[in-house]
């Protein structure tokens, strides 16, 4: 159900607590719609979300990001997330870095992190470690490769693992791909011919339904396997 | 009861002590503010008799933060490691114009000083009850909320109703049911006075 900002969404009465998701609002006594969208609830009905497409990022706690290096400060990189205000990256906030080993990030340098802090009344801040372990898990900076913008939901829907494009054209060229939940995707394959194919495959593929993946990927596959 | 206007001379800065109201420049003792003079005799022996001006209207009795007085400001903005606040009221006596004053992060409570989230303590738009550590630097006082009965008392919640304390780190909303983290002042009951 398309729902636009203002809509009342219905609730039916039942026992179990609903949780409310992003892009719903709590207002007293009614549940009301913030962004326009598609409504969505989960098979046993106690989520209710909305999802929607723009462009512009909105920090969220835990999301993975990436970013570009604007600046280099003593205790830590100021960074451009494509949010509205820039964030701050801690100079320790990566995996084995002490006061006398920090990481080396030239400005305008690419980092895939994690958003640590994000709330309306602060700037956010990013770390590159895993919360759970301190480890780095992919986190720090990326060499290399092609970063692309998108639209947010191009970036969600990239991160499912059942997405049938990703299958489809890394069997005809292998390649590596960093999403970030900001509209920011890196790319990196064996030839840079290669990278921008790919670059032009996958952000065609937002107006393709899953169903015609294949047929699309087939389009893209003399250029990919092309020597010259 | 003379009434004096500031820039008035009073008297000799030898013969009396300057006290409130009045400001020694030089050789004499000049009034600054609008009020009546009061003479006061020195209880020991040898000391200068305090010489001050009190104001007449309750209005022009506007008060300055000192070490280790109670003020009550309005949180301005927070950054990971201070929250800047709008002192207003001194004690209970309500300021002329609003001084600044900064809360540092090892300074909002006593315990575990070191793992402080300042967006747990306070928001912008709080109203904290705050001790003054020290006059600090050219913009600001230095705060300190670091006891059971400075904190925040009062807030508002993201729906826009004023919230109840439910523990030293909550708050909830009464209409949403929110939960929020602050760190909350030990609530005072009707009669007992704040400054206690």
């Amino acid at each position: 159900m398309v729902v636009l900002p203002g809509d009342i969404v219905p609730i039916p009465e039942s026992e179990q607590t609903v949780r409310v998701g992003p892009g719903l609002r709590q207002d007293v006594a009614n549940i009301v719609v913030a962004k326009a969208g598609i409504l969505k609830q989960s098979v046993t009905g106690d989520r209710v979300w909305v999802e929607g497409n723009q462009r512009r990022y909105v920090p969220q706690l835990n999301e993975s990001v990436i970013g570009i290096v604007t600046a280099k400060h003593v205790e830590g990189f100021r960074v451009d997330i494509g949010g509205a205000h820039p964030a701050t990256l801690g100079a320790l906030a990566f995996e084995g870095a002490t006061k006398r080993n920090k990481p080396n990030l030239e400005i305008g340098a690419l980092v895939f992190a994690r958003v640590c802090l994000a709330n309306k009344d602060m700037d956010p801040e990013l770390d590159c470690v895993n919360p759970s372990n301190g480890k780095a898990d992919g986190f720090g900076e990326v060499k290399g490769g092609f970063m692309f913008k998108c639209s947010l939901g191009l970036c969600r829907s990239l991160l499912d693992p059942k997405n049938p494009f990703l299958q489809h054209l890394g069997a005809i060229c292998p390649f590596e791909m960093a999403v970030g939940m900001n509209g920011r995707v890196w790319v990196d394959a064996g030839t840079p011919k290669q990278i921008i194919v790919l670059v032009k495959a996958l952000l065609g593929s937002e107006a393709v339904p899953y169903s015609k993946a294949r047929t699309y990927v087939k389009e893209f596959k003399s250029d990919l396997t092309s020597v010259e | 009861m003379t009434v004096v206007t500031p820039g008035e001379r009073l008297g000799l800065a030898g013969e009396f002590f300057a006290s409130n109201g009045t400001v020694e420049v030089g050789d004499h003792i000049y009034a600054s503010i609008v009020g009546t003079v009061t003479t006061t005799k020195s209880t020991t022996s040898g000391e200068l008799d305090t010489i001050q001006v009190i104001p007449t209207k309750k209005t022009m009795k506007s008060s300055i933060p000192e070490v280790s007085s109670i003020v009550t400001g309005k949180v301005l903005r927070v950054n990971p490691r201070m929250a800047t606040l709008s002192i207003m009221v001194v004690g209970d006596q309500p300021c002329a114009d609003n001084f600044q004053g900064i809360i540092r992060v090892q300074d909002v409570r006593a315990t575990e000083r070191d793992k402080i989230q300042i967006y747990n303590c306070f928001r912008p738009g709080d109203i904290v009850r705050a001790e003054v550590i020290s006059l600090g630097d050219s913009r600001s006082y230095y705060l300190s909320t670091a006891k059971n009965e400075l904190g925040v008392i009062l807030a508002t919640s993201v729906a826009g109703h004023t919230m109840i304390p439910i523990s030293w780190e909550e708050m909830v909303c009464p209409k949403t049911k929110a939960v929020e983290n602050r760190k909350c002042a030990k609530p005072v009951a009707i009669g007992e006075s704040s400054t206690q």
